[in-house]
């Protein structure tokens, strides 16, 4: 369900406060989306160049996580939110914080992609192809469900969460017998196995990021479905 | 129980009809879920129609806020509790409104008990032009308490209730109208407490008041919960999240949703809550 486009609040400077704070989160999202597919460039095309830019452009990243908890403290000290106004701003600032993570991951990425590039070729690089297409579409699906405040696609992102972790294990399981066929190649393969556990880390953050928009949408917590408590 | 005057005061010296609950029935049973039923309630000034069929249920002992734009019949139906507005001319009502399951029309209920059991603290303090120590004693003067043992207790314990006490226990015979409004405000919920009713109903009570004085008085809103149960109306947002238990939002003469406050301030079932609360009208 798609929330329907509220109507401005009457005291214009608070929509103008939320639409700001949105603003940034959407900022910092493109600005992950391009430092994340200029370190998988620099993995695929064995290029330096651009892991080099992923890795400094993610300072502008950290920076911009910063400004949305100014920002979200600000509209809350200024205009004290409540129901889905309260909610937009607290996830907000969460998703903030867990897409700063996903460009940590880029850069994770770049730095084993920049090592892998010191050597001739491993052709199980491409065994990371399924990976790379599955995280990348979960992050571009919890955005877009965020910039369309659409519940229901959010919802349907966590159950993708599971198979990118598994794709994650058959991977690593993939690895870890080639190692033992070939142990010449073992510091490629390790560093493979890094940038799968990246991807699959990518593939957590933008689950955490699809519960905060379920939680601004529907205001439901649907965090640690099915688990027991503990005695 | 010691007082000003240091005489002991036993139970018999104290009349049951003055300083003691009148619930309408003997059976008052605290924390009862439908204490005030208000039942297809409407009401009318002249021919306009401030109240559509309200329906409610207030729990005793818990702090009720009454929330709704200008206009939109809170206050209207507030002040029916204690048939206030039965003061002004071409009002009329239907429906019912019950205390422990008894009307508050019933031609049994006496208005002047009525009131002595539902106290009310209005938007500007009205001390009246008299003592500290006069404001608190009058609702008893009136019912002919005299003895001065329990005109002293009933100051020091309602201006203890009303966190007052520290304040002006040394001038207590000084003019009431010498206080900070913030302390005014004070003395007329002691006042109202002192004829010890069951239900307080308060009109915007902090709407005259600095913030730290507002701060006093919703201190003492949530202490005096334990003894009364309490309908506020309020125009702040703020204000009814932080002291209430339940919310009531009014549009245009109907309740629109009554539900407990954490519900209505974080995921209101109506959109019409939604936008009042959130800024978006009203």
């Amino acid at each position: 369900m798609h929330a329907e486009p509220a109507r401005p609040h009457t005291l214009t400077t608070f929509t103008a406060a939320l639409d700001q704070l949105r603003s940034t989160v959407l900022m910092i999202s493109s600005l992950t989306r391009r430092n994340l597919q200029n370190s998988i460039k620099g993995l695929m095309e064995r290029d330096d160049d651009w892991c080099n830019n992923s890795i400094a452009d993610d300072e502008e990243i950290d920076l911009l996580e910063m400004q949305i908890d100014r920002e979200g403290i600000e509209v809350m000290s200024r205009f004290q939110p409540v129901a889905s106004d309260l909610r937009e701003v607290i996830s907000s600032i969460k998703i903030g914080a867990n897409i700063e993570r996903i460009a940590d991951q880029a850069v994770n990425i770049a730095r084993r992609a920049r090592k892998l590039n010191e050597q001739p070729e491993l052709v199980e690089l491409h065994l990371l192809d399924e990976l790379i297409l599955h995280s990348m579409e979960m992050f571009d699906d919890a955005i877009r469900a965020f910039a369309e405040r659409n519940g229901d696609l959010a919802k349907g992102i966590k159950p993708r969460d599971k198979e990118l972790d598994q794709l994650n294990r058959n991977l690593t399981d993939t690895l870890v017998n080639r190692m033992q066929d070939d142990s010449t190649n073992l510091p490629g393969y390790l560093n493979l196995i890094f940038i799968s556990r990246c991807l699959e880390r990518i593939g957590d953050h933008s689950a955490s990021i699809a519960e905060d928009v379920v939680f601004a949408v529907h205001a439901e917590d649907i965090r640690h479905l099915g688990k027991t408590p503990k005695e | 129980m010691e007082t000003l005057s240091n005489e002991k005061v036993t139970e018999d010296m104290i009349p049951q009809d003055i300083t003691q609950p009148l619930p309408l029935t003997d059976d008052f049973v605290p924390g009862e879920s439908n204490f005030i039923q208000v039942q297809d309630f409407k009401f009318f000034y002249g021919k306009k129609q401030a109240l559509h069929g309200i329906n409610l249920e207030i729990p005793s002992r818990k702090v009720t806020a009454f929330i709704g734009p200008s206009g939109c019949g809170k206050s209207t139906l507030l002040r029916n509790f204690n048939r206030m507005n039965e003061l002004i001319p071409g009002v009329r009502h239907e429906g019912d409104i019950t205390i422990h399951g008894t009307s508050i029309y019933d031609p049994s209920v006496e208005i002047i008990a009525l009131r002595r059991r539902i106290g009310m603290v209005f938007q500007k303090s009205n001390p009246f032009p008299m003592s500290i120590y006069e404001n608190i004693v009058y609702p008893l003067r009136i019912a002919g308490q005299k003895n001065r043992a329990v005109l002293d207790e009933t100051v020091e314990r309602c201006l203890r209730s009303a966190a007052l006490w520290e304040e002006v226990k040394d001038r207590l015979n000084e003019s009431a109208l010498g206080l900070s409004g913030g302390q005014m405000q004070r003395l007329c919920i002691a006042r109202a407490v002192a004829s010890r009713p069951e239900i307080l109903l308060m009109d915007e009570p902090c709407s005259a008041l600095d913030p730290i004085a507002t701060a006093k008085v919703e201190e003492l809103i949530i202490e005096l919960k334990k003894d009364f149960t309490i309908l506020i109306v309020t125009h702040n947002m703020q204000q009814a999240s932080r002291v209430s238990e339940l919310t009531a939002f009014f549009y245009l003469g109907n309740l629109v949703e009554f539900d407990s406050t954490r519900k209505i301030f974080t995921n209101p079932a109506k959109k019409q809550t939604e936008e009042y609360i959130t800024g978006r009208f009203g």
